[in-house]
């Protein structure tokens, strides 16, 4: 019994809490590039202070934060029809359905993604269907945009969307939509008044797991983005590999760490209150 | 005789190759507490799921008020409905449940909120309208829901299986409430229930339904004594039913027969042997296997204290009825 | 010493190859060995190849920096990265007694490569390109009859570079390769760390920026094969790479290069060992086959990027040794100018600075 319990908690231990213990450790050392690892530790507070003053770093939390943010929106208003219209299917298709949902999976995430350059590219798929048809002449381009961004981001991280959405709308009652609709409510007000509330929590998770991944996303932009598109993660990357700079790449991961954990707290509380009330 | 309240014309309904309903015509009448009674997989709900608007009829009208409701809505029907599971909104509290009828309709906040305290205190829930459904007893919730279907005073309430939920003891009192509460309003109630004994002492007038159809309509007592086919005769309460020529059959009560000892000076006599008793306290019921006939039951009070039932198994008895005891069937 | 529980860390999460006798563990750029050539390693020596691939100088120089890479042969490029990895001394000396074709090896490369690495001790010279300008031929005829394609200006002269901005220019990603380049078309030095002159250099860039479709390192092979762009600033390889793509495609497109007039940056990869290398003489054995001039000819063959073997040229084709994209001529060659690496202040800025012009602020 004692080593079931044992067995997680050093799994977590070993591969979560020793590399954070790492990252934070390096995050309060000195840059030394002559020195392998590059890193002089100590209490050196001097690669806070940067992130904190220099306003490159805060553009790109800003930019990383709306990119998030809007993606998340987009995936939202895309995946909860999805789940809707999966939860209300028949209960011999949902199978089907939600496999169809997670099918990209087991194709690689690189693979899709570049699936997308070849579609959004200037010559792309997209473009020459374009001119083909005769729509529109001069069709701009849309890779190296941030729409191509949220666009990557929102098909990417869908899944995550609906899979949390699908769950919370299976669990609804429709009764209380019957009952909505029996004491007046229209289906707009009915919705936004019974479906939308009950479905709080599936939202809260799905946005979560949309949100938290896309913030520090570093693949996404680097392929289907603009050389503008300004991310936390590209910084994050550029600080370690491209300057070697540890302590700066480890206190950026430490700052994305804090930031993140606002909202999964929040999150958690959420869930807390809603389970003592049933 | 004023307009009904319902009027149903030649309503049917299938779900997929199964007639739900087929071919149902009703009127129900302003101030009835009508009871619509059956088995399971009768049509008793799809029916008053197409009264509610809830299912759309294959053919028929439903006519409310003296309006075609046929196709119209729920939320624009004036009908309110309480569900067999209640339905509460868990995100609401009690006085949010209940105030949910009357925001869509956009009444003032000051008189929802009286209109509620009112409504809480018609159901004895005064004090609990910030409670959740979720922090309420079983029986607390089944007047939440009849207390948020009657808050918007409609011209007819349907309840499906209103009873259903709750323990036996709770259960008996609280149809004796909702009978007192549905003559106190003058609202006319449909009832969906399965428990003929619900029906019989709730209703002023009920239906029986079978396989779609309704058997019988009348008053509980007519069902009871002057069941007009065999299948009513069976359903509601206990019959003993004799075939007395082709296609001609006579439904006997039970308590409708004497049995004695010595021959009984009734115009029908028959004699058997006792082959059970099911001692019930009040009365016993025999089981009476007649000479070259069938096995009839009849019922007797037990009037005398010292022992239980007053013949015992095996014992030859008596059965004797008069002419008009039972009723006479042809189908 | 502190660093050392952290090293052990490292070592736990560290994940080298496996041990083994007769074994050399190789960490190399993708495609830039012919690998073939492997086996025959294998037969001459009975030494297993345990071959594994990198595509960024990035990569290779986290895990060297990580500790126990546990890797016999890496392949840096000689500025900044060998440099940098050298100044925190990450690679042990040759013992060129151990090899035999040391004498192989192109003396004016060598001499080059001494900048980055005293006396040549640490590294062998392997493959060498130039920075420069790659095109698509008709479609920049199209736009500017008499585009100076073989200057820098088609790239940092906005007046010139806006011409081809509906047809898409990319540049390389790198601060190191681009910085130089625009002071060098400033006619200043390349080499400068002058935060003076890099503003300069950076003002450059800004008014070239809103012409530039994306600053990526790789992308534009496939972009300019495809039809996607029409110019792009990068690795000599790269753009023969695009051309021969483009050549085989279904709509052919006539993809140039040209080594800018002004001077182009000389860029070396490097073969070498780091310390703690496992198998130091296998490694060695694995440099003197790099050496042989069978192999780099095939290897060349194979990416289309001049060797520093001088015997290698004889086997090579042609279509190669007299193409002037790879084996520039002298003229050209007397005007290639290599950098030297900054300090991590000077490192950081330019990287900022890099940004700051990327996104446009």
């Amino acid at each position: 019994m004692r080593l079931v319990i044992a067995l997680p908690f050093a799994w977590l231990v070993v591969f979560f809490l020793l590399p954070l213990v790492l990252v934070l450790g390096l995050s309060f050392g000195t840059n030394s590039p002559d020195l392998a690892p590059p890193v002089e530790l100590g209490l050196n507070l001097a690669s806070f202070r940067l992130l904190f003053t220099d306003d490159l770093y805060l553009a790109a939390w800003l930019s990383s934060l709306r990119i998030a943010a809007v993606s998340t929106f987009g995936a939202l208003l895309l995946g909860y029809p999805m789940a809707y219209a999966i939860a209300r299917a028949r209960p011999q298709l949902r199978p089907l359905l939600l496999t169809l949902v997670i099918l990209p999976f087991w194709t690689s995430f690189l693979i899709r993604v570049y699936a997308w350059m070849g579609l959004l590219a200037e010559n792309g798929i997209l473009n020459q269907f374009l001119r083909w048809s005769g729509l529109v002449r001069n069709p701009g381009t849309i890779l190296g945009t941030e729409w191509a961004v949220h666009l990557g981001i929102v098909y990417a991280y869908l899944p995550f969307m609906v899979l949390p959405l699908y769950s919370s709308l299976e669990k609804l009652d429709w009764s209380l939509l019957e009952a909505a609709s029996d004491l007046g409510a229209k289906p707009l007000p009915a919705f936004l008044t019974v479906t939308l509330p009950l479905s709080l929590p599936g939202i809260v998770a799905g946005c979560l797991m949309v949100f938290i991944p896309a913030i520090g996303e570093f693949v996404i932009p680097d392929l289907l983005g603009g050389t503008r598109t300004l991310m936390i993660g590209k910084v994050l990357w550029d600080e370690f590999f491209t300057n070697s700079d540890w302590p700066l790449a480890s206190a950026v991961a430490i700052c994305l760490l804090i930031l993140l954990v606002g909202p999964i707290v929040i999150f958690q509380r959420h869930q807390q209150r809603s389970l003592e009330r049933t | 005789m004023s307009e009904p309240i319902v009027r149903i014309e030649g309503l049917t309904k299938r779900f997929g190759e199964v007639p739900a309903v087929a071919g149902v015509d009703l009127e129900i009448a302003r101030g009835e507490l009508f009871a619509l009674l059956g088995g399971s997989g009768c049509g008793k709900t799809t029916l008053l799921r197409m009264i509610a608007g809830f299912e759309t009829p294959d053919t028929g009208r439903v006519i409310i008020d003296g309006q075609d409701m046929t196709g119209v809505p729920p939320h624009k029907r004036p009908v309110n409905m309480m569900f067999q599971s209640y339905a509460l909104f868990p995100h609401l509290d009690v006085a949010g449940n209940i105030a949910y009828g009357l925001k869509r309709e956009g009444v003032a906040r000051a008189e929802i909120a009286q209109r509620v305290a009112e409504v809480l205190s018609l159901v004895k829930l005064d004090g609990l309208g910030s409670r959740r459904p979720a922090q309420l007893s079983g029986g607390q919730r089944q007047r939440v829901a009849l207390a948020r279907a009657l808050v918007k005073r409609p011209k007819l309430l349907l309840l499906d299986e209103p009873l259903a939920a709750l323990d036996r003891k709770l259960r008996e009192g609280t149809r004796f409430e909702m009978v007192r509460l549905q003559e106190r309003l003058g609202l006319t109630f449909v009832i969906v229930t399965h428990d003929q004994e619900e029906a019989m002492s709730m209703a002023t007038r009920l239906a029986v339904m079978n396989a779609g159809r309704i058997a019988q309509t009348g008053p509980p007592h007519e069902l009871y004594e002057r069941p007009a086919s065999r299948f009513v005769a069976d359903f509601i309460g206990i019959a003993n039913i004799l075939q007395t020529g082709a296609r001609r059959w006579l439904a006997l009560r039970p308590e409708k027969i004497v049995l004695t000892s010595a021959r009984p000076a009734t115009a029908h006599v028959a004699t058997g042997q006792v082959i059970d008793i099911a001692y019930e306290g009040d009365r016993s019921l025999y089981r009476v296997a007649i000479e070259n006939g069938p096995v009839m039951l009849v019922a007797a009070m037990n009037v005398a204290r010292a022992h239980g039932s007053a013949h015992r198994r095996g014992d030859t008895v008596w059965l004797g009825w008069s002419d008009d005891a039972g009723q006479v069937l042809d189908e | 010493m502190r660093l050392g529980f952290f090293a052990c860390l490292f070592a736990v999460f560290a994940v080298g190859p496996a041990f083994a006798q007769k074994q050399v563990n190789v960490y190399n750029w993708s495609d830039y060995i012919a690998e073939d050539q492997l086996k025959v390693f294998t037969q001459q020596t009975g030494i297993k190849v345990n071959y594994t691939t990198y595509d960024s100088n990035e990569i290779l120089d986290a895990k060297l920096r990580a500790g126990r890479s546990g890797y016999d042969v890496v392949v840096p490029t000689a500025s900044p990265f060998l440099v940098r990895q050298l100044a925190a001394k990450l690679y042990q000396p040759l013992d060129k007694a151990k090899l035999k074709n040391y004498g192989n090896l192109d003396p004016k490369i060598m001499a080059e490569l001494a900048k980055y690495d005293p006396g040549n001790a640490h590294a062998i010279p392997w493959m060498w390109g130039t920075i420069g300008i790659g095109y698509n031929v008709p479609e920049i005829k199209k736009r500017m009859a008499d585009a100076p394609v073989d200057s820098l200006a088609m790239v940092f002269d906005p007046a010139i570079v806006s011409r081809f901005r509906d047809c898409g220019v990319m540049m390389l990603d790198s601060p190191t390769d681009v910085f130089p380049a625009a002071l060098e078309y400033l006619a200043l030095d390349p080499d400068s760390k002058d935060p003076a002159e890099l503003e300069r250099a950076a003002e450059v860039l800004k008014a070239i920026r809103p012409f530039i479709r994306k600053f990526h390192s790789s992308e534009y092979i496939n972009a300019l094969a495809g039809g996607d762009i029409c110019l792009a600033f990068g690795y000599s390889g790269d753009i023969l790479q695009a051309r021969d793509r483009a050549a085989k495609a279904a709509q052919k497109r006539e993809i140039a290069y040209a080594i800018p007039k002004q001077g182009a940056m000389l860029w070396i990869d490097t073969a070498a060992i780091p310390k703690g290398a496992p198998n130091p003489d296998a490694a060695h054995r694995f440099l003197d086959f790099m050496l042989d001039p069978k192999v780099a000819a095939a290897s060349s063959a194979l990416t289309g990027y001049a060797n520093a073997n001088i015997p290698a040229t004889a086997l090579l084709d042609k279509s190669i040794t007299q193409n002037p994209w790879i084996y520039p001529t002298a003229n050209d060659r007397a005007r290639l100018y290599t950098i030297t690496p900054g300090n991590a202040e000077q490192t950081r800025e330019r990287t900022r600075l890099w940004t700051a012009i990327k996104t446009g602020r």
